[in-house]
């Protein structure tokens, strides 16, 4: 198998801890922040790992990590630095938009004259949840693009990657330069070093303004969901089954 | 020698400290992280210590001075600094201006200024007002959340360039000869059998010139420094354990709330507390000894019930339970304290060396000034190129000078005199020490190790939880925050000899559920545990283990 | 008046109840906005125009049919140019697509294509002035957003099961088009397709869903959640995370904010605990019904009717029952 140097970037996104309970800010249209904590998601994370697999693999290879927003999200960068990637880009703005084509529209700016032969997104973020910057980033550069990938191998100019849809599990081959999202299962992100975390204080991190146009999309409310209503424990084991049986038929009437 | 029937003795079940795997001498690895300074713990003395560090240093470089780059660094087991961190809190504003004297008190991460203050004595339903103990006078403090207070000294530190690693338990002391050269970490992707899973990442070496051991109450490593140096106190270290929930509710609290009597037992040393911390978030917690006198004592269901009495049903009733954690508390106070809290390149910091005053419950700016203690001998050390006791002998001599010792020492003999049996007795003996300054019943009282006060075996007092105002300790442990993955190696290290009887001690002793009797044989759920230690003190020993393993404490 | 595009997706020669939720979203929408057309997108294989009166049905004033054997399968290029052609050419108020894999990765191409933004897993929406306001689910579930979309054409993707297909007889005229490219041309190729079951119901389209969560304890006892589903008739299997992480099921099993979205009429947890990331991937299911061992598990406060019992009695005894009850319908 060819090996050659591969210029990787990633692009990533800062946000809270899912394992809260969230409350909605005085101006309706933000959660409150107080007491969150903050990391790189998860999809991201694997896709940070992807990409250090994929230099551990080609010598001579390098990884940018990229992100958009205020100037915290330089931790979350620090963060990709630690794991192991080479320079970091913060693309400066006062808020992360909601409105996916706006970021993608800012990446794709900062990316288009990169020489990257692979871009690298998660597949989605747990946050803002909609899982679209990717492929919109793959769109604006013109570059062929695979979404949620769970397996990856790039050779000679090429890759192949591995999806799992709806039961069904597809291979594909790609050309580089090419925009990848990374789904579950296609590695277990890499935990920083001591080393890797004293190493990235001193790695490059650039910082300019975001080129943002302005957003479609506009955030009016945010609200909690109805509770749903309490249901009721019917009863134990099997012989509360025929009472369920009769539920579902009469009450629920699903059955 | 085994128990007597009806009785259990913990300290004959339990194991020694693993020695041989808590100081080593092997040669740092060649990958070694260097630093100059190395925290082990991110708490508030940890903290206090690096950051009056790296105040020093940057005084020092701006006058030209000759130290070049000092690289300080403070490892953290949690996850993210906070999440281990457990306390009532009402501060001492002290030490926080000793460290930052350009600040103001509106400045620090605290809650709000003590406006009120209660006491009152408990019966099953009545609650009885009291004069507030001197002690226990806190006008003039404020109120906080031990959290908010280490996150924010957290954020003071990076910006002085520290260097702050979390996730990264430390596991042994590296050694050569006696002088203590570094850490060395836990290795983390273990599964239980001890095998290597796909995210395995071995041990890391860090070597410093200087170790301060600022662990909190109940640290491994100190304990292993003291045996292994064999340095003694003139009393063994005690413990309290506490258990502590943060509640929303619907009805304000205006004052700060201390309880004694129901439902401590009449023959243990204990009480509760409950702050104000915001208009709809209260703190409560209750903290009991643990040298109590019975197998099925269970001071997570003391905590409990207490929550049913009409002082403060009343409060909680309609709100909802965000958080819950335990962590014990040492409460040996001035006799307990090691007789030497230094060595070649080491210095013991905080409640790992035993600084708290527990008659007025405070720890907290005892920790941070003794860190700035260490800071400041740390920093002569470097500049006089010198890390071996006879140096770091100037942070005893501190700590001795100042109203650390001198506090401790007023208070010497209050808990102590309490594990006495008759408990009014105790509280008229105390109240004459108060009164006298420590000048009456001054003579040092003899006390033993919790774990060598007998047990009576009773049955347990049935308790079944009602999910709303009172929880099981399962349901606790999950608003604990831990989400420790469940196949991690077990990291307690059981004694000799778990009859039935020692089994039931480990179930109500434990408040986050890891033990369980299952007929005649012990269970152990070692995910569960959330790092109070009060396992270490009554029953199997805790030692370190993978990073971010444990709760995650928000604003306890 | 503005008119609307609703893309119908299909699977081999088939539509998908999504694509018919997709058509009456879509309608539902232009009468909202005055009362246009619906313009309906169906790419398959050969034989797919023979369902373009399904889609007339569900309220398509116009079935745009694009054959050609590549359509058999996805083909995430010539499905975007011709997508985006269309609505380009189409000049649509908005444009209709689901939340499905496929439109997870095909609503975001179009939208950027056509240079405007587009929402996901769409709840509902509703038309203030000049935009369309839509509700999503953020924050794994935990919070709900209203945005306001100011695009045209204004892109969203439904989340499955949550537009029930509606009859609403319109014209339905067929208009046959080519691909806007050449499927066959694509720059990434598909080397390999190893279906699902294809007579497997899908988790989006399933009417039930029987999960199965660490409290099966291993993978084969699975069995005993696929026997309730079969029991049912109707009913797709599904899966938590803790379970498709340890490999006992495929990721695309795996319920959840970032998984599977499902809005059954009944979803059956079995031996799930209610991890809030799974929760948000059905807790807009009409009728949950949970069994577990602890009384405590997170899961009972979102069921409607909840057993306490030991899995291995409890789901056998109800499968049982549920075939007896089909028997006599």
């Amino acid at each position: 198998m060819e090996i050659s140097a591969v210029k990787l970037a990633v692009c990533v996104k800062r946000v809270p801890d899912m394992d809260v309970r969230f409350r909605i800010g005085a101006d309706n249209v933000s959660v409150d922040e107080a007491g969150l904590k903050f990391d790189l998601n998860d999809f991201d994370a694997w896709a940070v790992e992807a990409a250090l697999q994929l230099k551990d693999k080609n010598a001579g290879s390098e990884v940018t990590v990229i992100s958009l927003g205020p100037d915290v999200v330089q931790e979350t960068i620090r963060k990709g630095l630690s794991m192991g990637a080479d320079r970091g880009v913060h693309l400066k703005a006062d808020k992360v938009p909601f409105d996916g084509f706006a970021v993608a529209s800012a990446l794709a700016a900062e990316l288009k004259s990169g020489g990257y032969d692979l871009i690298l997104f998660g597949k989605m973020s747990p946050d803002s949840a909609n899982g679209v910057v990717g492929q919109m980033v793959g769109e604006l550069l013109e570059l062929p693009c695979v979404s949620a990938i769970s397996g990856l191998e790039i050779a000679g100019g090429k890759g192949t990657a591995k999806r799992e849809l709806e039961g069904a599990q597809e291979i594909v081959e790609f050309p580089l330069p090419a925009v990848l999202t990374v789904d579950e299962g296609l590695n277990t992100a890499r935990l920083p070093s001591l080393k890797g975390i004293m190493a990235a204080k001193k790695k490059p991190l650039e910082s300019r303004a975001a080129q943002l146009p302005q957003p479609q999309l506009t955030v009016t409310r945010l609200e909690l969901p109805p509770e749903r209503q309490a249901g009721r424990i019917i009863g134990e084991g099997a012989a509360a089954v025929p009472e369920l049986v009769k539920l579902l038929q009469t009450e629920a009437k699903v059955l | 020698m085994p128990d007597r029937a009806g009785r259990v003795l913990p300290s004959i079940h339990q194991a020694p400290l693993p020695l041989d795997r808590l100081i080593l001498t092997d040669k740092p690895d060649a990958e070694a992280v260097p630093m100059d300074v190395l925290f082990v713990g991110g708490g508030p003395a940890g903290l206090a210590g690096a950051i009056a560090l790296a105040q020093l240093i940057k005084a020092d470089q701006e006058a030209g001075g000759d130290l070049g780059e000092v690289q300080i660094g403070v490892l953290e087991k949690a996850g993210a600094l906070g999440e281990h961190s457990l306390s009532g809190a009402v501060v001492n504003q002290i030490a926080m201006r000793a460290l930052f004297p350009e600040l103001n008190d509106k400045d620090f991460p605290f809650r709000g200024p003590v406006t009120h203050e209660r006491v009152h004595f408990l019966t099953e339903n009545r609650a009885f007002r009291m004069p507030t103990p001197p002690t226990m006078k806190n006008h003039g403090f404020h109120i906080a959340s031990i959290c908010e207070i280490v996150r924010w000294l957290g954020e003071k530190a990076e910006a002085l360039g520290v260097n702050i690693f979390t996730g990264f338990p430390a596991a042994s002391l590296l050694t050569e000869g006696t002088r203590v050269t570094g850490v060395r970490t836990t290795p983390s992707g273990l599964s239980r059998t001890g095998e290597q899973g796909s995210g395995y990442t071995p041990p890391t070496d860090i070597t410093a010139q200087i170790t301060v051991l600022s662990e909190g109450t109940r640290g491994t490593l100190s304990q292993a420094y003291l045996e292994w140096q064999k340095i003694s106190s003139d009393n063994p270290q005690i413990f309290a354990l506490g258990v502590k929930e943060i509640w929303e509710t619907l009805k304000p609290l205006d004052a700060v709330v201390h309880t004694l009597g129901w439902p401590v037992p009449k023959d243990c040393f204990g009480g509760s507390f409950m702050y104000p911390l915001t208009r709809n978030q209260i703190a409560l917690g209750i903290v009991v000894g643990l040298d109590n006198k019975r197998t099925t004592d269970d001071i997570h269901e003391m905590l409990q019930r207490i929550k049913l009495h009409p002082l403060f049903r009343e409060i909680l009733e309609s709100g909802e339970m965000v958080e819950w954690g335990a962590k014990t508390i040492p409460e040996g106070g001035f006799y307990a304290l090691p007789k030497r809290r230094h060595g070649d390149g080491v210095m013991l910091v905080g409640d790992a060396a035993g600084f708290v005053e527990v008659a007025s419950l405070k720890g907290i700016h005892y920790a941070m000034q003794s860190g700035m203690f260490a800071a400041r001998t740390a920093f002569d050390a470097l500049k006089k190129k010198d890390t071996s006791a006879a140096t770091l002998k100037e942070y005893d001599a501190m700590v001795d000078g100042s109203f650390i010792a001198s506090d401790l020492y007023h208070r010497r003999n209050m808990r102590v005199a309490f594990q006495e049996r008759n408990y009014y007795l105790t509280c008229l003996k105390v109240g004459l020490m108060n009164l006298s300054n420590g000048a009456l019943f001054g003579g040092k009282i003899k006390s033993h190790t919790d774990a060598e006060v007998v047990r009576e075996v009773v049955p347990p007092a049935p308790f079944t939880p009602d999910g709303k105002l009172t929880f099981s300790k399962l349901d606790a442990v999950f608003k604990s925050g831990n989400a420790t993955r469940d196949d991690i190696p077990s990291h307690l290290i059981v004694g000799p000899d778990i009859t039935p009887e020692v089994a039931e001690l480990y179930a109500h002793m434990c408040p986050a559920g890891v033990y369980e009797r299952d007929g005649d044989r012990l269970v152990v759920s070692p995910a569960n545990c959330i790092d109070c230690k009060a396992t270490d003190v009554l029953g199997p020993r805790w030692t370190p283990r993978e990073g971010g393993s444990g709760p995650k404490y928000r604003q306890m | 008046m503005a008119n609307v595009f609703a893309f119908v997706e299909t699977r081999g020669s088939e539509v998908r109840k999504v694509g018919l939720e997709a058509v009456t979203a879509a309608r539902t929408l232009a009468d909202k906005t005055g009362g246009g057309e619906v313009h309906a997108l169906v790419l398959g294989p050969a034989g797919i125009a023979a369902k373009a009166q399904q889609l007339g049905q569900h309220g398509a004033d116009v079935v745009i049919v694009v054959e050609n054997p590549a359509f058999a399968n996805y083909n995430p290029e010539a499905a975007t140019a011709t997508a985006a052609d269309r609505i380009k050419a189409g000049g649509y108020r908005a444009a209709v697509f689901s939340t499905s894999a496929q439109g997870r990765d095909l609503a975001p191409r179009v939208a950027a294509r056509l240079g405007v933004s587009v929402v996901t897993d769409v709840l509902s929406f509703d038309v203030q002035g000049q935009n369309l306001v839509v509700r999503h689910p953020m924050n794994i579930g935990k919070v709900i957003a209203t945005i306001s979309m100011s695009g045209t054409p204004a892109v969203i993707a439904m989340r499955p099961n949550v537009i029930a297909p509606a009859q609403n007889p319109k014209a339905g005229r067929v208009e046959t088009a080519q691909p806007a490219t050449d499927p066959g041309s694509t720059r990434v190729k598909v080397l390999e397709t190893k279906q699902g079951n294809r007579d497997k119901l899908d988790l989006a389209e399933a009417p039930v869903v029987v999960a199965g969560g660490r409290g099966l304890k291993a993978a084969e006892n699975f069995k005993l959640v696929e026997d309730l589903a079969s029991a049912f008739g109707n009913a797709a299997v599904g899966a938590t995370r803790a379970v498709t992480d340890d490999g006992w099921r495929p990721h695309s099993d795996q319920i959840g904010q970032t998984g599977r979205l499902v809005s059954p009429e009944l979803y059956v947890a079995v031996g799930i605990s209610g991890a809030v990331q799974h929760l948000a991937g059905m807790r807009t299911s009409k009728t949950i019904v949970a069994i577990n061992k602890d009384k405590d598990a997170p899961i009972f406060k979102v069921a409607d009717y909840g057993i306490v019992g030991d899995v291995f009695e409890v789901v056998p005894a109800l499968t049982d029952a549920v075939r007896e009850a089909k028997k006599h319908h």
